[in-house]
């Protein structure tokens, strides 16, 4: 089962980091160094990515064992070529950019990718995760947040996965834009459009749920 | 040339991404309230807000964090032994679980908009592989062959008398004096 974290675990969504593009400078870099040295030391880049990890398999896979499953793929993946990793955050590196977060994910990316191909089946929503959210004491509140939570997931669930991954990179693993370009593949610009008409059909999506009017022209 | 479309999509995308930069910072901050912005649609503003609230990160169970964490240490530490051994390489034979990791695959140095169906090196090993043990297959043939034949002697008169006559010919070099210097 999993549970929700609550505050940041590793602190790498501050605004510092995202108000630039991929950070110049990779913040992981000591650990990176360390763990290259001594790959025993890999345990700090592990303990420190394993929530961000998870949460991006779960919200893609939907299933709290395909997220584990894909999760130690990912980890064992990174591990083993390790020393194949090579920093590229300069500005002069430009789309090419690369940190050790944005290399993990790209790797997370391609076994969820892979996993998703395997099972050959539609995702499924992590309603699973509405059930952790909600406080016991609070069984009315409760409720009303599992019922709002699963529309949310409802909606993004619904959306193309490219505008789906880019929508939990962005609000799930608060990543810039330029990191979640870095991920996919794509440039910043487009990133960007791909988050705002994602934002568009769940604005859509949820206004039809709750009955009413949807705000704003469609596209 | 721009196309003026394009440039009120990339435009209205810009102005979002900026919400969203002062979304998640104003909730760093813990501020009550979430920044207002008349210039953004509502719909994607209310949207915006909504995500946030509802899509929180999950972990996974404690259990799981530790088994992985042991598998991995075990992993590190016969990577570290690798070298000492005589190794001397970097890398380790991890059972390859998928393609997309196998240990001769850098995760990150290949498109990741590209097919991956399209990697030839998937198909490159299983030749090798192939090649190595048809090679041994034939030479464990061969070996049994020869032992075969040196158990079953032939059986024509003509192969008779070529061993008749060799081994005459070792008898008579067995029969030469040593030379007494």
């Amino acid at each position: 089962m999993a549970r929700p974290v609550f505050g940041r675990v590793s602190g790498q969504g501050s605004a510092r980091t995202r108000r630039g593009a991929v950070t110049h400078l990779d913040r992981d870099r000591p650990l990176v160094e360390a763990a290259q040295r001594d790959p025993e030391r890999f345990d700090a880049l592990y303990r420190r990515y394993l929530a961000q990890v998870y949460s991006y398999a779960y919200y893609e896979l939907g299933d709290h064992h395909e997220a584990e499953d894909a999760t130690e793929r990912t980890f064992l993946a990174a591990l083993s070529n390790l020393h194949r990793f090579e920093e590229r955050a300069r500005p002069v590196d430009g789309d090419a950019a690369s940190t050790f977060r944005v290399w993990l994910f790209r790797i997370a990316r391609n076994v969820v990718a892979n996993q998703r191909r395997q099972k050959r089946r539609r995702p499924t929503l992590p309603l699973e995760a509405a059930a952790v959210v909600a406080d016991p004491l609070d069984v009315e509140g409760g409720a009303a947040l599992r019922d709002e939570a699963s529309e949310a997931w409802r909606a993004v669930g619904r959306l193309p996965a490219d505008r789906r991954r880019a929508i939990v990179l962005r609000f799930v693993e608060e990543m810039s834009t330029a990191e979640i370009a870095g991920i996919l593949g794509r440039s910043e610009g487009a990133v960007r459009v791909l988050i705002h008409r994602a934002l568009r059909s769940v604005g859509r999506d949820l206004g039809r749920d709750l009955g009413r009017e949807p705000c704003g022209e469609s596209r | 040339m721009t196309l003026p479309g394009r440039d009120d999509a990339d435009a209205e995308a810009l102005l979002t991404d900026r919400y969203l930069e002062s979304l998640l910072i104003a909730d760093d901050r813990r501020a009550a309230d979430a920044p207002a912005d008349a210039s953004l649609d509502r719909s994607v503003r209310d949207a915006a807000t909504r995500l946030r609230r509802n899509l929180i990160r999950v972990h996974p169970s404690f259990r799981f964090e530790e088994r992985l964490a042991g598998r991995l240490s075990d992993v590190a530490r016969s990577m570290r032994l690798a070298p000492a051994a005589g190794g001397g390489g970097g890398a380790v034979a991890i059972r390859p679980i998928d393609r997309s990791i196998r240990p001769d695959h850098d995760p990150a140095g290949f498109d990741p908009l590209g097919d991956p169906n399209d990697d030839n090196a998937a198909r490159s090993r299983p030749l090798l592989i192939g090649g190595a043990l048809t090679s041994a297959a034939l030479s464990i043939a061969g070996a049994a062959f020869v032992a075969w034949r040196r158990t079953r002697p032939a059986r024509s008169p003509m192969a008779r008398a070529v061993r008749a006559a060799h081994a005459e010919r070792l008898r008579s070099r067995s029969r030469v004096p040593q030379r007494l210097d």
